[in-house]
């Protein structure tokens, strides 16, 4: 069995903004996969496009083995698609929202009331189901659609930013919602700006700007791809500072990143942190601040797209 | 003529694919239907206020305008009687205006997608709400017959012209919930469907027979009023009341079932439309 989904040159414009510029992707089984990106990098049009909502302008896309554009019946059968926005259901009460989509799912009329009750209790809603859903918190209306997600055990769960402006109790619920669905066997399509869960919950990331994935690997391998160590230097004069240290043998890479400071790319902090003071020392560079870390994903976004990741999402 | 026994196969594991495929759909509209029947009896003052509507309309508009007309331009002494199809048509345009506004909630709030992200027939949104829409209709068309009835109105054609008054009017109501539930996808955002639906209600009633008999009208405008289908409702509810059985019923009922069938059309493929093209990132 090759990928569950599977999307070759996918392309989508609205009008004369391209939203995904030929997008490749390829999710396996079993695997939780991050779409991570700043905000209008063609995340949601892409998932959009992967769950039948949106027709694509050109390329292929399939969701296991079966082509979206032809075959929409069947990938919406397959697929439980969680939305970014929290969807609005009118007066209803939580379980009723719930069985109303047990029955929009087909689940057989004498187990609805069953399932339901098991959705609402694997996102811990029971003891509220039959309160109205505009009762509830924000987390708890996300768990509402989360529990709507699992009511046809799904083969793969889409995940429009699950945990877009939650708390931080909630974004754990969230997190070990898709880990435990991982377990049972889901494979997982989660789109997210949030570095942090994109690097603990996902087994693979493809790293997304202006419609196109820019990088694609497990979080561990794209963070070693950039560097072993990342020094971060602040001080007057950066860009004299970056020649003066740009030929030096354990440099890799010198980007300077939006707020005025450089991230300098390096195999050994332990190496580079001396030399970067005493090569500011020579040159009469005064530094202000000197610090490094282990490389973050927005470090990869950085090296490959000279943005910062949170700087992007201001920008557009 | 033989038949090979895997043809035969073939065809009896098609119709228990077909016969499946038509459960699920009863099952995705009567599921729809309850989300609107929950909705509706949550909303108290909404339900009483528009299951009394017509009937409150025929008290005040018989009452006050009867004196004012010609019997023998309507053709009947019995105003109340021949204004009863008109109030029934008025109030199934009323319905399918508020009728649609649930369809354009869903679409602005986001739910819509959350529906077509579903392996549901894109006709069973439209269906269910034309299955509540006539259910909660026939409510009020009865009351309003019962209230005809104490002010003296006596229906030609007995309990059976009754339920026949009813099919018409679900004929009518499918036509108009449909044509609604089309605006309401194909508008960009809701205060272009009042405006359209607004400008369009009141001519879409004056441009049929429901206060003035056609052979009353301008010749221009008994064209016009023949081309719409409220004129083929108020036409065969009307005999049904005033005249008794004839065979007009049936053809109004043909067009009727034609124009419905029509909208009926119109309204899934904007539905599909909205599915395969939404511009919203």
């Amino acid at each position: 069995m090759g990928a569950v989904i599977e999307a070759v040159g996918l392309r989508k414009v609205f009008g004369d903004h391209v939203a995904v510029e030929g997008l490749d992707l390829g999710v396996e089984r079993g695997e939780v996969f991050g779409l991570l990106g700043p905000n209008g990098a063609g995340k949601t049009t892409t998932i959009r496009m992967l769950t039948t909502l949106l027709a694509p302008s050109a390329g292929t896309a399939r969701v296991c083995g079966f082509d979206v554009s032809t075959r929409p019946d069947e990938v919406r059968r397959r697929i439980g698609y969680v939305m970014q926005t929290v969807a609005y259901r009118g007066l209803l009460t939580g379980r009723e929202c719930v069985e109303i989509e047990a029955s929009l799912y087909h689940v057989p009329r004498r187990e609805v009331r069953r399932r339901a009750a098991e959705a609402l209790d694997a996102v811990g809603l029971l003891p509220h189901a039959d309160r109205r859903w505009t009762t509830y918190s924000g987390g708890m209306k996300k768990r509402l659609d989360l529990a709507c997600g699992l009511l046809h055990s799904p083969e793969v769960l889409v995940l429009d930013e699950p945990s877009l402006g939650l708390d931080v109790q909630s974004r754990h619920n969230v997190w070990e919602y898709v880990r435990d669905r991982c377990a049972r066997g889901a494979t997982i399509l989660l789109a997210t700006n949030y570095l942090d869960e994109a690097d603990r919950l996902c087994d693979r990331v493809a790293i997304i700007d202006h419609g196109r994935v820019v990088t694609e690997g497990s979080p561990a391998e794209l963070k070693r791809s950039v560097s072993a160590d990342v020094v971060q230097v602040t001080c007057g004069e950066p860009e004299r500072l970056r020649r003066s240290i740009a030929r030096e043998p354990w440099v890799r890479d010198i980007v300077a990143g939006d707020s005025g400071g450089l991230h300098v790319y390096v195999e050994d902090a332990a190496v580079a942190l001396p030399a970067v003071m005493r090569l500011g020392l020579e040159q009469g560079i005064e530094l202000e601040r000197v610090t490094y870390s282990q490389p973050s994903l927005d470090d990869v976004f950085l090296l490959h797209t000279g943005r910062e990741l949170r700087e992007a999402e201001v920008a557009s | 003529m033989r038949t090979e026994p895997a043809v035969l196969r073939q065809r009896a594991a098609d119709g228990r694919a077909g016969a499946k495929a038509r459960g699920q759909w009863a099952q995705e509209v009567l599921a729809l239907a309850r989300r609107w029947w929950i909705e509706l009896l949550r909303e108290r003052l909404n339900l009483v206020l528009s299951v009394a509507q017509p009937a409150i309309w025929l008290v005040f508009f018989g009452a006050g305008v009867e004196r004012a007309i010609d019997a023998e331009v309507i053709g009947t002494d019995d105003y109340v009687g021949f204004m009863l199809a008109g109030i029934v048509t008025f109030t199934i345009v009323g319905n399918g205006v508020s009728g649609a506004m649930p369809l354009l909630w869903d679409k602005e709030t986001g739910y819509l997608d959350r529906l077509m992200s579903m392996p549901i027939a894109r006709s069973s949104v439209i269906v269910s709400r034309f299955v509540f829409q006539v259910a909660q209709q026939s409510a009020q068309i009865l009351l309003v017959v019962l209230v005809a009835l104490l002010l003296g109105v006596r229906i030609a054609t007995g309990p059976l012209g009754l339920l026949v008054i009813l099919v018409a009017a679900a004929l009518l109501t499918m036509s108009v919930t449909a044509a609604f539930s089309a605006l309401a996808y194909a508008v960009p955002q809701h205060g272009t469907f009042f405006a359209i639906a607004g400008f369009v209600s009141l001519p879409l009633l004056f441009m049929s027979n429901a206060f003035v008999p056609l052979d009353a009208m301008p010749g221009w405008m008994a064209a016009v009023a023949r081309l719409n289908p409220l004129t083929y409702a108020i036409e065969a509810m009307r005999t049904l009341v005033i005249d008794g059985w004839t065979s007009s019923i049936v053809w109004s009922l043909a067009v009727l079932a034609l124009a419905a069938a029509l909208c009926l059309a119109a309204g899934v493929q904007q539905f599909r439309k909205q599915t395969g093209e939404r511009v919203q990132g």
